[in-house]
């Protein structure tokens, strides 16, 4: 004799009875069949729902050796507390992130040594035709904003990037249903199949990045991504001449709660896209397991613009890798509004034109 | 001689019958306008009245406006079909015509064709009559609905004699109408703020990236466990919408054996 057990029914959520005649279980509140099979399936996809598991074993960077920290100089921000670093020929005069005088400090304490270095591959000169082909072709953009743009202060700095490499074990529950549809002389019939999905998969991620410097704003930081990991070096201080680097003050812990989240999005979106051949998929439930994993400390190049426009400030970010542009601009309202009022005037002009030959047509 | 004689009497007999038949008179009392149910005033009436004879002479087709206060059971149809009939009205050999019948006590009305009147009113076009009338019977605006009714009548008959009676995707057409003037400055509205909102989006570069998709490793991703469950299915029934017809005129024969087509319907 098989086990006795309580089913609900996937489609109402009542108590299941196995109704003899039919020889089938039935709910005796929506209606709705079932084969005993289906249901004991269903209830084992229903058990294999877990909760997450990310575990770490974050211990990035190395210490420095002795000789390699001499050679650098610390800068402080007096305004925003930013800390940079440069080494002894380069002279920092200003702040990157807010503009403002930066004073020197001795020593280069309280900072690991980065694992990498991806060196950077534009030259100043690419980034500010960056930013100005950035800034064309926005009708929507202040003339005064792209007149007034002290380009010559786009700094390079290397930013600090938490590593994080991890294999995942996923596993996602779905709802499911395919449509199918038929007539008959009098009739038009609908047919709505359900189905329980149940997708387990693994998968490895590679680096993922998450900005180390609470000066770094992590949207702008994410908006340049990505940066191609194969031009990656060993650190070496002499990649450092020339440019400035920021401190980080995210340590690794922190920052492992942002790459857990776009790891486990990434999961749930891959064995999403194993769910084919249906009308909807809704997930249910999924769960993300994470294994070996590990993080490394590298520095990543960015061109950096900060910019003070009607009181606001304004950044601009480029990958100083791949030339990836970013940067939030203020919008012209006026201009907007000019835009509005005459493109409104033009397609209700053209709608009406539209409904004029759909009606000469016979269609209105 | 005495042949002869007969020959020319029925021969004068036939011709008196070929003159006299186009003519199947009106009976004594009766016009084209029965208002028994009294819903109009002397002067729309007399307005009416003249009208609908003008029509009616001009085009060689009886136009009929009957209002009576109730049908007493009987079908508006019926009631339509036999007042034609028995009433002496159409012109011609096939007495052709058009009744409209009003019954305000049941709210019903029935517009009645026989001879040429069945082919100048197809049952689209009557469909359409109907439509044009029954806002002004819903309102209580009995002379415009029968105006409107004469003056669709003699542009119906016109359309007729000129080769095509108006049917499924001929019929007169509104122009179009007023609400499509806001409709359009909805929609170039609708359109200016998505252009502009696509202009807005150029401005804006900064977002939060939710997934980590580029640093998967390459060809790392395997599907270990792969089941769908086959739960149950709902399966929804709804009547197909009627075909309609494809156009021309449906017929019956009333109680005096004659063919009509008509269309009628309640306000």
């Amino acid at each position: 004799m098989s086990e006795l057990r309580e089913f609900k029914c996937p489609s109402c959520g009542g108590a299941i009875v196995f109704d003899a005649g039919l020889q089938k279980m039935k709910c005796p509140f929506c209606g709705t069949e079932f084969d005993v099979d289906t249901l004991r399936d269903y209830d084992e996809d229903l058990k294999n729902d877990s909760g997450d598991s990310m575990q770490w074993d974050a211990k990035p960077g190395s210490e420095w050796q002795e000789s390699e920290a001499e050679g650098f100089k610390v800068y402080v921000c007096r305004s925003c507390g930013g800390e940079i670093v440069g080494d002894e020929n380069t002279a920092a005069s200003s702040c990157p992130f807010c503009g403002n005088p930066v004073i020197m400090t001795d020593n280069l304490s309280g900072m690991l040594r980065p694992d990498y270095v991806i060196p950077f591959k534009l030259d100043k000169n690419a980034a500010k035709e960056g930013l100005k082909k950035y800034l064309s072709g926005k009708r929507l953009l202040p003339q005064v904003f792209k007149d007034e743009n002290h380009i010559d202060e786009i700094k390079g700095i290397y930013v600090p990037f938490w590593l994080f490499d991890t294999d995942a074990d996923a596993s996602a529950r779905y709802r499911a249903t395919r449509v199918r549809a038929w007539s008959t002389m009098d009739y038009n019939f609908t047919e709505t199949s359900f189905y329980s999905v149940y997708r387990g998969g693994k998968m490895g991620f590679e680096r993922v990045p998450v900005d180390g410097s609470s000066k770094m704003a992590d949207d702008i930081m994410e908006s340049i991504e990505p940066y191609d990991f194969s031009a990656a070096v060993d650190f070496q201080t002499a990649y450092l001449a020339g440019y400035l680097a920021d401190k980080y003050d995210v340590d690794a812990e922190q920052s492992i709660v942002r790459a857990n989240e776009r790891i486990k999005r990434s999961a749930e979106e891959m064995l999403a896209s194993t769910v084919s051949g249906y009308s909807t998929v809704t997930p249910e439930s999924s769960s993300v397991r994470f294994s070996g994993g590990s993080a490394k400390y590298a520095l990543y190049p960015v061109w950096l613009l900060n910019t003070e426009w009607e009181g606001k400030r304004y950044t601009f970010a480029m990958n100083g890798q791949t030339g990836k542009f970013v940067g939030d601009l203020p919008v012209d309202k006026r201009a907007a509004l000019k835009w509005t009022v005459g493109l409104t005037a033009l397609c209700s002009a053209l709608a009406y034109g539209g409904m004029w030959l759909l009606w000469l047509l016979g269609v209105l | 001689m005495r042949k002869s004689v007969l020959c020319i009497l029925l021969a004068a007999v036939l011709g008196l019958f070929c003159c006299v038949s186009p003519a199947f008179a009106i009976n004594e009392g009766y016009g084209r306008l029965m208002d028994e149910a009294g819903l109009l005033t002397a002067e729309e009436k007399s307005e009416l009245s003249r009208t609908l004879d003008e029509i009616s002479e001009r085009q060689g087709m009886d136009v009929v406006i009957v209002t009576v206060y109730s049908l007493y059971g009987q079908s508006a149809m019926r009631f339509a079909d036999d007042y034609f009939d028995y009433n002496g009205y159409g012109q011609g050999a096939d007495r052709s015509g058009v009744l409209l019948l009003h019954s305000p006590g049941d709210r019903e009305w029935w517009i009645t064709t026989r001879g040429y009147g069945i082919t100048a009113f197809t049952d689209a076009g009557l469909d359409y009559i109907g439509e044009q009338i029954t806002g002004y019977l819903a309102d209580g605006d009995n002379a415009a609905a029968y105006g409107r009714f004469a003056e669709l009548c003699d542009e119906f008959i016109t359309q007729a004699k000129n080769g095509s009676p108006y049917d499924y995707g001929t019929l007169p057409r509104d122009p179009l109408p007023l609400w499509t003037i806001p409709l359009a400055v909805a929609i170039g509205l609708i359109a200016a703020f998505l252009i502009v909102g696509a202009m807005k989006a150029k401005l804006k570069t900064v977002r939060f990236k939710a997934e980590a998709n580029s640093y998967i490793r390459k060809g790392s991703f395997a599907v270990t466990q792969s089941r769908d469950t086959f739960l149950y299915r709902h399966v929804m029934r709804t009547p197909r919408p009627r075909n309609t017809g494809g156009g021309g005129s449906r017929t019956h024969v009333g109680s005096s054996g004659a063919r009509h087509g008509g269309r009628g319907g309640r306000y």
